[in-house]
């Protein structure tokens, strides 16, 4: 049966509306939310509604999170101050924005829903702050999954989409100075796991302007990226009529958003 | 000069044992630098005479480097250093009478001392904390997986971690490791083998089982304070 990944609404209704519209249409039922269906857009309460309808299982993001108990990332999550500033005036303004109602719903998202040998989060299971990136050390990111205790890991967080499969792996120890004398040696045999990032819906930085999300059978195990047009000009028109900053819009029609990453997105904000 | 560290914790305000270990390194042979990887306070004893003496050492003494450990941030979090969480997990694990045995067996006044010390030191390519680069309260072992040390390694990009926290002393060396890595993206696929060169793990043990580490040889040598080291390890002869 297939299932549908969506992750990083942030307040795009258009967009959210064009993918829900491309999973009805492919006869999908079974979607899963990986968070942040808030920050950067002008929608928050009107795409946390829908996904509310449509009870969607979603887990809690970092924006979600952020704007339910106060920022906790440091400046470390921004290319520059200039960014930051405009991170810091959407989340007040998403915050002054969104009812009373949709911040309890947020406030009592989960941190990770598990569906038998899937683990769905929205950074990594270590952090919701915590990028998964496609190229990092590939054991740090094996050990992300396993430890977790899943075979296939469903993160976002990045903005860019991607399955990472993960195999073949060992590791030789050897136990020096033990007691008896004799020195140990063993390897260990590591399983194959996979990790898969669903992109993000309203907000994409994989340098283009559609809209992205994964569909997962599991019978097969087959993962295909989805990439889903939505009306931009609309989007745009809402975040200029809402006050938001007019970079989040230019960056949303030229598909610049990949030039919002942090320098090091590898680095776990310790706050 | 043969460059050694001597890694030392769980002291846990025990005086006469740090006093006993500083009075091995002075017989031990070459240049030694002393780390005391936390734990230097506890519950069972007053802790203010060992804490007076790491922050004084006497003019013999060799300069002790320190970092907090379990028992610290215990009492920090306990004292309000953490904002407002409060030592929970002690309190439930161990009960409101050790929660105020440690609070008194230490002294308000070096608590500033206490909220200064670092989480951990890098050294050459050696990473020196109590408990594991992912938290102060982690204990790695030998039975730890291996790819949740190579983890641990990774985060503090080191090739060398001495750990305290598990009070054992064991020196495991991840000698080799191999992992296939495929991604598939909007721009296509690639793939990467990724090899792990020679790192390892080591316990230093707790109170008079301390580690002396050869820098030079990679050597560690578990020694029990007052006590002769044993033969069997190479590298550095009879102490």
């Amino acid at each position: 049966m297939n299932q549908a990944v969506i992750s990083c609404l942030h307040a795009n209704l258009p967009a959210v509306e064009a993918v829900l519209k491309d999973i009805e249409l492919q006869g999908i039922t079974n979607i899963t939310c990986l968070g942040d269906l808030v920050g950067y857009g002008p929608q928050p309460n009107e795409v946390i509604e829908l996904i509310r309808d449509k009870e969607i299982p979603t887990c809690q993001g970092c924006w979600d999170e952020d704007v339910v108990d106060g920022l906790d990332a440091c400046d470390c999550s921004y290319p520059s101050q200039l960014a930051e500033k405009r991170g810091h005036f959407a989340h007040q303004w998403t915050t002054d924005k969104l009812t009373t109602e949709n911040k309890d719903y947020l406030a009592n998202l989960p941190y990770s829903i598990r569906k038998d040998k899937c683990l769905f989060v929205h950074g990594s299971p270590n952090s919701q702050h915590e990028y998964l990136l496609p190229d990092m050390d590939a054991f740090a990111a094996l050990e992300r999954v396993e430890n977790a205790r899943a075979e296939i890991l469903f993160c976002g967080h990045t903005h860019q989409p991607y399955i990472r499969e993960l195999a073949d792996g060992s590791i030789a120890v050897k136990i020096k100075n033990s007691v008896p004398k004799d020195t140990q040696e063993k390897e260990i045999q590591l399983p194959m796991r996979r990790i898969v990032n669903a992109g993000s819906v309203g907000e994409p930085r994989h340098g283009g302007t559609k809209a992205t999300y994964v569909v997962h059978n599991d019978v097969t195990n087959e993962v295909k990226i989805r990439e889903v047009e939505y009306d931009i000009e609309l989007t745009c028109k809402a975040i200029i009529d809402a006050g938001l900053p007019p970079i989040f819009a230019w960056r949303l029609k030229n598909g610049f958003e990949f030039a919002e990453q942090a320098e090091d997105a590898s680095h776990v904000c310790e706050r | 000069m043969i460059e050694r560290w001597a890694l030392v914790s769980g002291l846990k305000g025990d005086l006469d044992t740090y006093e006993l270990i500083q009075k091995d390194l002075k017989k031990t042979p070459g240049n030694i630098t002393l780390f005391v990887l936390g734990d230097m306070i506890g519950p069972e004893k007053n802790c203010n005479r060992l804490l007076h003496r790491l922050i004084n050492p006497k003019s013999n003494d060799l300069q002790p480097w320190c970092i907090y450990g379990w028992w610290e941030e215990q009492i920090l979090l306990e004292s309000g250093y953490r904002g407002d969480q409060r030592a929970e997990a002690l309190r439930i694990n161990k009960g409101e009478e050790v929660v105020k045995s440690l609070t008194n067996a230490v002294d308000k006044s070096f608590l500033d001392w206490i909220a200064a010390l670092q989480f951990g030191f890098v050294e050459l390519d050696c990473g020196l904390i109590h408990g594991s680069s992912k938290d102060v309260g982690e204990n790695l072992t030998l039975d730890t997986p291996p790819l949740t040390l190579l983890d641990r390694l990774t985060r503090l990009q080191v090739n060398r971690l001495f750990t305290a926290r598990s009070k054992q002393q064991f020196h495991l060396e991840l000698t080799e490791g191999i992992v296939n890595s495929e991604v598939e993206d909007l721009n296509g696929n690639r793939k990467k083998e990724q090899k792990v060169p020679q790192k390892a793990v080591i316990g230093i043990g707790a109170g008079k089982n301390y580690t002396l580490y050869d820098v030079g040889t990679d050597n560690t040598q578990f020694v029990q304070a007052g006590y002769k080291t044993e033969k069997r390890i190479k590298g550095f002869g009879r102490l």
